[in-house]
């Protein structure tokens, strides 16, 4: 019963690792860059959601609620996400890939501090939506239904972009720029167009797994963007960080490990078992569980 | 007027005309204590006691003839590093004579080296670790208790008032946690209490599912936490989610009704905590400060009597002294030998500890903290 119930609360984290994993590991597939600003944009989902949960009033909300928080969490992130391309990123297509990655740093504290501005730096409450307190499992092991809706929401989402990538024109697109921008700029794709979509979907699916996190674990704050963020980081590179199903793969197997690793070693190791994942996975695997060899462009 | 240099001279000169001309002069108490940062509601809570105390001051007449008292506050967000930083600049500043600060045993051991060099008067309000009054160092007063006495209350209560038999003891890896962690267990097992574990978590973490999980699979009668209210808060809401039984018992980095909000009143119904001092509300020393505070501010916060308790007697140290000089304070701080305030009279050992031994236990019952009752340790 308590292994099942550790299994439980580490997928619950874990579904929300892979969600923001997806967001760093496209727009890497397609830039060759890490986006470290992701995490804040996790951050200010969260907070969108606080804000769209607060209007319900305390003690109320619902599921509709709740959609409505994500909807809003989504549409706001999606706008950040294009905003920070065309801002930050897109004048430094040509740079050196030093100075996007410090100017994606800088963009991430610039996000955290200007939500401390305007949010205040303590902790704020994000109210529950759903009335009923958990549901009793199978030997003991209880699921909040708060839980219930991580696992449907994450793996309906990712379902849904795996479709998208795979199956429409969009995608497509997105894929002929990942394996070449120059030739598929010569096919008459719109490479600028196709990179501001992939920030967009990223932060939206990001945004909305803030709202995730911050309604499950009932507080939130300016800074929780950082650790989730590299986290999710670290989940990408697990994964194979470009690669889409290893990203979500990464992020169970992550929240997975580290709920074990607390659960079964000690819970001051937890980060500890996290980051350890990463630097074992870059020593002795650096593409990752299911990355491919790519070949070096010219 | 080709010159930039002496446009430059010409520049500065004016500023500093400027500054002369800057009223009368000053004399300042220092006060740092986290205002931003998770633990800002703490640190909200002190720097008010301690304005209404300098604000009194003011009304009550001079406190050092010829100058004005102002308080120079600073942030240190809870971290050791900016703690220091912070210690820096007022050490540096020579208006100020005395501090009045932080709020973390770990932001006040390192920085209360920094007022010794400094040779300036260290007024601690809140910061319980022991092992900061043994560093030895002639400018550190603590108004509080200690977690030698705060650890072994809260054992005693939670074997003989709640009956614990089984607990589970968890803290923040913080000094202020570990320490009282450590004396809580030693105490307990003295007691002959079973202890089921001992783990840490980190501040700032978010999902303690799995350590709460593997208490749950032991099933304690109780299950002691040293740390500060808003890992607190997430423990409690995830105690409840994940259906834990056993009784919740703390220290008094979680008297903070921020707690309540953030884990909801459902979850933190019923759960206890210790704390420096008795029920402020029955110290009839204390009722005027009561009144005024809740006058000015509304709701009267839980720190918020230690830091204007440690701000009047850096101020009667100042009049007592009665010149802007730091060792002439630390000496009338040393002569003044035993001090009357708001929570009793302090007479301070040789460690610069108080006298004052009271450790109160509360609960939480209906989103409020409710008295329970005090001990001397």
């Amino acid at each position: 019963m308590i292994l099942l119930q550790q299994i439980l609360n580490g997928l619950t984290i874990g579904a929300v690792y892979a969600l923001i994993a997806l967001g760093y590991t496209m727009v890497y597939g397609i830039l060759q860059m890490i986006n470290f600003a992701h995490g804040e944009v996790f951050m200010i989902g969260a907070y969108v959601g606080m804000t769209v949960l607060l209007m319900a009033g305390p003690g109320s909300g619902g599921v509709l609620w709740l959609t409505a928080a994500m909807a809003a969490a989504a549409v706001a992130c999606c706008l950040l996400g294009l905003m920070m391309e065309r801002v930050a990123y897109r004048p430094l297509r040509a740079a050196p890939k030093l100075s996007v990655l410090i100017t994606a740093i800088g963009l991430s504290f610039f996000l955290q501090n200007a939500v401390m501005l305007g949010y205040g730096a303590q902790d704020r409450y994000v109210p529950e939506t759903l009335s009923v307190r958990h549901w009793g499992g199978a030997g003991g092991a209880v699921v909040t239904p708060m839980q219930g809706v991580i696992f449907a929401v994450s793996f309906l989402l990712m379902l849904g972009l795996q479709g998208m990538v795979y199956g429409t024109k969009l995608g497509r697109s997105m894929r002929a720029v990942a394996q070449d921008p120059l030739a598929a700029r010569l096919m008459g794709i719109p490479v600028d167009r196709v990179i501001a979509t992939t920030f967009a979907i990223g932060s939206a699916l990001a945004g909305v797994g803030g709202v995730l996190f911050g309604v499950h674990y009932s507080t939130i704050n300016f800074h929780d963007g950082y650790l989730t963020g590299l986290k999710a980081f670290t989940a990408a590179v697990l994964g194979g960080i470009g690669n889409l199903p290893g990203a979500m793969l990464g992020g169970l197997l992550l929240g997975l490990m580290e709920g074990l690793g607390a659960g079964y070693v000690s819970a001051q190791w937890k980060n500890v078992v996290a980051f350890a994942v990463l630097i074992l996975v870059l020593l002795f695997r650096p593409h990752g569980l299911l990355g491919e060899r790519l070949a070096e462009r010219a | 007027m080709r010159n930039p240099f002496r446009l430059a001279i010409l520049f500065l000169s004016l500023i500093s005309l400027a500054g002369c001309g800057k009223g009368e002069p000053v004399v300042k108490i220092g006060f740092v204590a986290p205002l931003t940062g998770d633990q800002a509601a703490h640190g909200t809570d002190m720097l008010r006691g301690a304005q209404l105390a300098i604000e009194q001051a003011r009304q009550a007449g001079e406190i050092l003839p010829g100058y004005k008292v102002e308080l120079s506050e600073l942030d240190d967000s809870r971290s050791p590093a900016q703690a220091v930083a912070a210690a820096k600049r007022l050490a540096a500043d020579a208006d100020v004579l005395a501090v009045v600060g932080h709020l973390n045993s770990s932001c006040t051991k390192p920085a209360s080296a920094i007022y010794y060099e400094a040779r300036l008067l260290h007024l601690c309000p809140v910061s319980s670790n022991p092992e900061i009054s043994r560093q030895g160092f002639d400018t550190f007063y603590r108004i509080c208790p200690t977690d030698d006495l705060q650890g072994p209350a809260g054992a005693r209560f939670a074997f003989q008032k709640l009956g614990a038999k089984k607990i589970f003891v968890l803290d923040d890896m913080t000094t202020y946690g570990r320490g009282l962690a450590n004396e809580f267990l030693a105490a307990a097992k003295g007691l002959g209490v079973e202890i089921l574990g001992h783990e840490g978590i980190t501040q700032g973490e978010k999902d303690f599912t799995p350590v709460l999980t593997k208490i749950k699979g032991l099933n304690p009668d109780l299950i002691y936490f040293a740390g500060m209210f808003p890992e607190a808060a997430l423990l409690l809401k995830q105690k409840q989610n994940l259906g834990l039984q056993g009784k919740f018992l703390g220290g008094d980095g979680l008297f903070e009704p921020a707690l309540i909000e953030l884990a909801t009143p459902e979850a933190s119904e019923g759960m206890y905590l210790t704390t420096l001092g008795g029920d402020i509300r029955n110290l009839p020393t204390a009722q005027q400060f009561v009144r005024e505070f809740e006058t000015r501010y509304g709701k009267l916060g839980a720190y918020s009597w230690y830091a204007y308790e440690a701000t009047r007697i850096a101020l009667e140290a100042v009049r007592r002294a009665g010149r802007k000089d730091r060792a002439a304070v630390l000496a009338a701080m040393k002569g003044m030998g035993s001090y009357s305030g708001i929570l009793g009279v302090h007479a301070f050992d040789s460690k610069g500890d108080t006298s004052l031994r009271t450790i109160g236990v509360y609960t939480i019952q209906q989103g409020k903290f409710q008295f329970v009752e005090a001990t001397e340790g």
